[in-house]
């Protein structure tokens, strides 16, 4: 499988268009992002993936550290909205903050 | 201290090889979900709660810490400062604060606006602004204001990094001092702010703009940079020109620079008065559980210091003399000792400096050890500068996690 990995990655850089492309200084493609938010029960969850993925990636949520109290992620996400400008609509944000407190952070 | 799982040594060969190419499997585009179906990325393990990160190689990079991948930020694993004083620039750290990030550039079309209070404002394209002036090179340290913040305790909120969000280089570029000379900047100029092609992806957010006082913009020290180590900057460290503050944290170091404007007013932005902003005290450190102080903008380095020849867990032998290797830097005041212990702090010694390649820039240190027992030795290092600046034994705390220097140790056992 190995092999034929690198037949193909050998074959599609040294063969094709994509490894002259990737010398060029000034000219990069940018992987996908295949993280996402955990799936769950809570109200919040498809807030969160509606708000949230706009602007960042779930890294910035899921690598926090352990125990992140409830006042954090209010704060935090009071801060998207405010000073971030994150149109994140009034109502939805205490169900948000539930969800991100429940599944990364103090009440997990 | 780093722990590479779930990947055999040919893989990880595979993946260097990618990395030297600067073609990860990342860089082809559409097609790592294809190539990469049946396997999960090696991961490590930084050294504090939920410390697992996906090694990958991003474009023009080898294998980096992913931090986020939207916008893209990846640390360098430690064990690069051990390859070389000077850090590769495709394991050189990635930092982004917006995920807008300026893919293509080209050349072509490429200008960077110098405006604002100044007598002619400029429009140059990378070519008319070498041909400004004669370039010069200075060897820097590059650093994240949030280096270590992982390591702080209490944690602290925000992008959880080991110390690898550093980098040692030679810049190549044009003091700032003449470009704002040949646009002639205007009597009562206080400031001056720097903007680059990064944007948020809404344009009501606040887009990343810092700025510097007319006087430091004017040290002839501060750079615009069009080259690292001898090579144009990878697009994903400011290509195709990036500011330079040497001896500063990163966050001045505003990347895929596009717009200086000279101002009568202190700028106002965001990211100056909101963001980066450290307690006004000397230590610029606070009780975890005090909040309120005068905050000031965060400014220069503190002093580091670190052991890159033997990480944590390492095995060493008995009644062998090691030369332990390491590095150190500060702000700029320039590095004049590092004490190594063997025996977690109550005896130092010592280390001999290595070649002085400029105050701004990482110092290599060396130091003889011989462990004469068997059993667990903690190793500590910790650096002065010339005025008389150390590391503290216990990290200073502060709300933003910023500027942690504390005494670093390496665990070794002998056997």
């Amino acid at each position: 499988m190995r092999q034929m990995i690198r037949n193909t990655f050998l074959m599609l850089v040294l063969g094709s268009p994509l490894g002259v492309l990737a010398d060029l200084p000034g000219e990069i493609t940018l992987p996908q992002d295949s993280t996402s938010y955990q799936a769950n029960d809570l109200p919040g969850y498809p807030l969160v993936l509606k708000n949230c993925l706009t602007c960042h990636s779930s890294q910035y949520v899921q690598t926090q550290p352990p125990g992140s109290p409830r006042t954090y992620w209010n704060a935090t996400v009071h801060k998207m909205q405010q000073a971030f400008k994150a149109p994140i609509p009034d109502e939805e944000i205490p169900a948000i903050v539930d969800y991100l407190t429940k599944t990364y952070g103090a009440e997990k | 201290m780093l722990k590479v799982k779930g990947v055999d040594p040919a893989r990880r060969q595979w993946l260097q090889t990618l990395g030297r190419w600067g073609l990860g499997a990342t860089a082809l585009g559409g097609l790592p979900g294809t190539l990469w179906a049946d396997e999960a990325p090696p991961m490590v393990e930084l050294p504090f709660a939920n410390g697992q990160r996906p090694l990958v190689a991003y474009p023009q990079k080898r294998p980096l810490i992913l931090l986020t991948s939207r916008p893209p930020q990846l640390e360098t694993p430690f064990s690069v400062f051990n390859e070389s004083l000077y850090t590769p620039n495709d394991a050189f750290f990635v930092r982004y604060h917006w995920s807008e990030v300026p893919t293509h550039v080209d050349l072509q079309t490429y200008r960077l606006q110098v405006g604002g209070h100044v007598k002619t404002p400029l429009s140059l394209s990378l070519e008319k602004l070498q041909a400004l002036g004669t370039a010069v090179e200075l060897p820097a340290v590059h650093q994240c204001s949030g280096n270590s913040r992982g390591k702080m305790m209490p944690r602290v909120n925000g992008g959880q990094a080991y110390s690898g969000l550093m980098g040692n280089a030679r810049w190549e570029g044009l003091p700032l001092k003449t470009l704002l000379e040949a646009a002639g900047v205007k009597a009562g100029a206080v400031q001056v702010s720097f903007d680059g092609l990064d944007h948020p992806p809404l344009q009501q957010s606040p887009d990343f703009v810092k700025a510097l006082d007319i006087d430091h913009a004017l040290d002839g020290e501060v750079m615009v940079a069009w080259r690292m180590n001898g090579a144009a900057l990878p697009l994903l460290n400011g290509y195709p020109l990036r500011l330079v503050v040497p001896g500063y944290y990163g966050t001045y170091w505003v990347k895929h620079l596009s717009s200086i404007q000279v101002l009568e007013k202190p700028f106002e932005g965001f990211w100056m008065e909101h963001a980066y902003r450290v307690p006004e005290d000397a230590c610029h450190c606070l009780s975890p559980d005090d909040t309120a102080k005068t905050s000031v903008p965060i400014a220069r380095f503190d002093v580091r210091s670190f052991i890159t020849s033997l990480a944590d867990g390492d095995r060493i032998q008995k009644g062998r003399t090691y030369t332990v290797r390491g590095i150190a830097f500060d702000g700029g005041y320039g590095i004049t000792e590092v004490a190594f212990s063997a025996d977690g702090g109550q005896r130092w010694q010592d280390a001999t400096l290595g070649r002085d390649v400029g105050r701004y820039a990482f110092r290599e240190w060396t130091v003889p050890f011989r462990a004469e027992h068997s059993g667990e030795y903690r190793l500590l290092v910790r650096a002065v500068n010339r005025i008389g600046q150390t590391q503290p034994q216990q990290a200073l705390w502060n709300p933003g996690g910023y500027m942690y220097n504390a005494t670093e140790h390496v665990r070794v056992v002998a056997g």
